[in-house]
């Protein structure tokens, strides 16, 4: 007999009786009223910064300011075409200074934003940049990871990946540090197609 | 491993008395960030319940959901394994590196392979195995097993840690900086993530309906490993399926909230199809988990997503150190899984508890751990696996018990020898005497004074 027959022989032998599936939506007392503003609030404290922008070319101003032209900038998102960029082998992707990647939404409750790997152009690439800014849309924040499941129960990816704030660590002495492996810092753009710019400028 | 049973490694923990209170105190401020985290969720007690619930179900169906597990993952290109033990998954593990020729490989948390003793097996095979969580990395240099479950090196000082860095990565000597050695780490494994061809990890969860399963970090360091490697190697215990994708939506939200008080991992990746060009494997592994399952008092314990609460909170495990549970998994789960591996081995582990019941009160699926430790102590007395002293002890006072004029002798003996002779009950043979003074005996039992008074 396979091990694979054994093991399933011995837990259909050894497994109780049928149980059923509870019902999964949750009571919503008690939310915050604004998901947008509990999400900024979330992000902030767990190591990450937001920030509310009116569109794109608003983000690719931020950018520009933050990292000169020596750095390695890789962007997965036409609305920055400026700075598309093909990539080979993931191990190249070392020395990227900032990734910039469009996300799908992102969640209230712990602030993590939700991407697929066809927005990634590499898996490894949110990991290995040594920063990471992501772009979802303001209206596109839902509260919880209830209703994060419920968007996301049937997409298709071979793999996907809530992200909220940077890589960190606490391992020694319960010190928090920010940048354990992967990027030193997060940066999550939100777009809200009905705000002004006016006063930026 | 050692041969000592929990009491004299706790009582070696013990000798340092403010390294004690440091390891308490920093564990109890882990507990203290949970509860912070937990009041901020009104639903909590519902998520908790829901959980334990999902659980029951899986455990009810774990064949059909195993089952339709492998078909979805082989269907999403994946290679699916299954291990009927430890000796097998190592052998899994090991033919698989062969295969493909790599005697290097980095590995990011899985509390499964420490329970297979995988690193021990490929170093005798000659494979080199680099342990990518920073925390894990520690130990492992320090030639240690992580002491908690998800703070691998928590009963290490950062002067310790400091050192261990100076003779392995070359830092300079005395700097115990975290934010330094963190950095420092992050230099010596990103060449590992870079050169390394193969990359083993851990499992949280399982989703039977789609195949996929999920790893959640916050360093990114599975990520990095599995993401560069040709080959990913996953494993888990039989334990970890839930049955649907939307599922993980209550699972994710209890889990970091419970283990470290954040309101989730910074990663939570889910792994469904290899990249193009990749090898993706999962090795399902059972290793006693079938038998677990069948006893009716202990396959709750199966519902555990090894989140550590229950450690943070344990007042033994806060003042005796991971290190002297002498078993992968420590603190009261590891209390109730351990017994099932080797009930011999782990005999003095459901002792190892004051049956407070703080454990079952912070578990967010709900496991009865306190009830599941006072039965185990049953089943091993029974079962002639208690110490010597202790089965000795209990048979006297069976005797005295049902002996009415012995068990009066007894006490008036003891009462006297405590009031006349107390330097016979205050020394280091009495087990009562140790950190304590014994208090002064009373002239007569409650029997005699009960008899003086009931007129």
């Amino acid at each position: 007999m396979s091990s694979k027959d054994k093991i399933l022989t011995a837990v259909k032998a050894s497994q109780p009786e049928q149980r059923e599936l509870p019902p999964l939506e949750p009571p919503t007392e008690g939310r915050p009223a604004d998901p947008a503003k509990q999400f900024v609030e979330v992000l902030e404290a767990i190591g990450g910064r937001a920030y509310i922008v009116s569109g794109w070319e608003r983000i690719g101003m931020i950018l520009k300011e933050a990292y000169t032209a020596d750095k390695r900038v890789v962007s997965g998102c036409a609305g920055l075409g400026f700075m598309m960029e093909s990539i080979d082998d993931p191990h190249s992707l070392e020395n990227v200074e900032l990734a910039v990647l469009e996300g799908h939404f992102g969640v209230a409750e712990n602030g993590a934003c939700w991407i697929t790997e066809d927005r990634m152009m590499e898996r490894a690439l949110p990991f290995i940049a040594q920063n990471l800014a992501l772009v979802i849309h303001k209206k596109d924040i839902v509260p919880t990871m209830y209703e994060a499941y419920q968007r996301i129960a049937d997409a298709e990816y071979g793999f996907g990946t809530f992200i909220a704030g940077p890589s960190k660590t606490a391992d020694i002495e319960q010190s928090l540090v920010l940048g354990a492996h992967g990027p030193r810092s997060m940066t999550v753009f939100l777009i809200d197609e009905g705000m002004s710019d006016a006063g930026f400028y | 491993m050692s041969k000592q049973d929990h009491a004299a490694l706790a009582d070696a923990f013990n000798k340092d008395e403010s390294r004690v209170d440091w390891h308490d105190q920093t564990l109890w401020f882990v507990r203290e960030k949970r509860d912070k985290a937990v009041n901020k969720v009104p639903e909590w007690e519902w998520l908790r319940e829901t959980a334990s619930q999902i659980k029951n179900n899986v455990l009810s169906n774990l064949s059909e959901y195993l089952t339709q597990f492998e078909a979805q993952a082989v269907q999403n290109g994946v290679v699916v394994h299954w291990a009927a033990d430890a000796n097998e998954h190592n052998e899994i593990v090991y033919g698989l590196l062969k295969k493909h020729g790599v005697d290097r490989m980095v590995k990011s948390k899985s509390m499964l392979t420490e329970e297979c003793h995988l690193n021990e097996f490929l170093a005798e095979k000659g494979v080199d195995v680099v342990d990518t969580d920073l925390g894990e990395r520690v130990v492992q240099l320090a030639g240690e097993p992580p002491s908690h479950i998800v703070l691998p090196c928590i009963h290490k000082k950062k002067e310790e840690i400091g050192e261990i860095f100076h003779e392995h990565l070359g830092t300079p000597a005395g700097n115990a900086d975290p934010q330094f050695l963190t950095h420092a780490a992050r230099l010596h494994l990103r060449e590992k993530f870079l050169t390394r061809k193969a990359a083993l990890t851990g499992v949280n969860f399982a989703v039977a309906e789609t195949g996929e399963f999920v790893v959640c970090t916050n360093e990114g360091n599975a990520d990095m490993g599995a993401h560069l490697a040709d080959i990913h190697i996953a494993c888990m215990g039989i334990e970890k399926l839930i049955p649907e994708r939307k599922h993980l939506g209550v699972f994710l939200r209890l889990l970091t909230r419970s283990a470290t008080g954040q309101p989730v991992t910074t990663y939570s990746s889910h792994f469904k199809k290899p990249r193009p060009g990749q090898e993706m494997h999962i090795v399902l592994v059972d290793n006693g988990r079938s038998t677990q399952l069948g006893k009716k008092d202990f396959r709750n314990s199966l519902k555990c997503i090894r989140c550590a609460a229950c450690f943070n909170t344990c007042p033994v495990y806060r003042r005796s150190g991971g290190h002297s549970y002498h078993t992968a998994v420590a603190g009261p789960i590891g209390s109730i899984l351990s017994p099932n591996l080797d009930m011999k081995k782990y005999a003095d582990l459901p002792f190892a508890s004051t049956l407070c019941g703080s454990c079952s009160n912070v578990c967010p699926v709900k496991i009865d751990i306190h009830d599941q430790l006072y039965k185990w102590r049953q089943v091993i007395v029974q079962e002639g696996y208690a110490p010597v002293a202790k089965k000795l002890m209990m048979k006297t006072m069976t005797w005295v018990l049902s002996h009415p004029s012995v068990y009066h002798t007894a006490g008036k003996a003891g009462r006297w020898f405590m009031l006349n002779t107390p330097f016979t009950v205050n020394n280091g043979l009495n087990p009562w005497w140790k950190g304590r003074e014994m208090p002064e005996a009373p002239r007569e039992s409650f029997g005699q004074w009960y008899k003086r008074n009931r007129k």
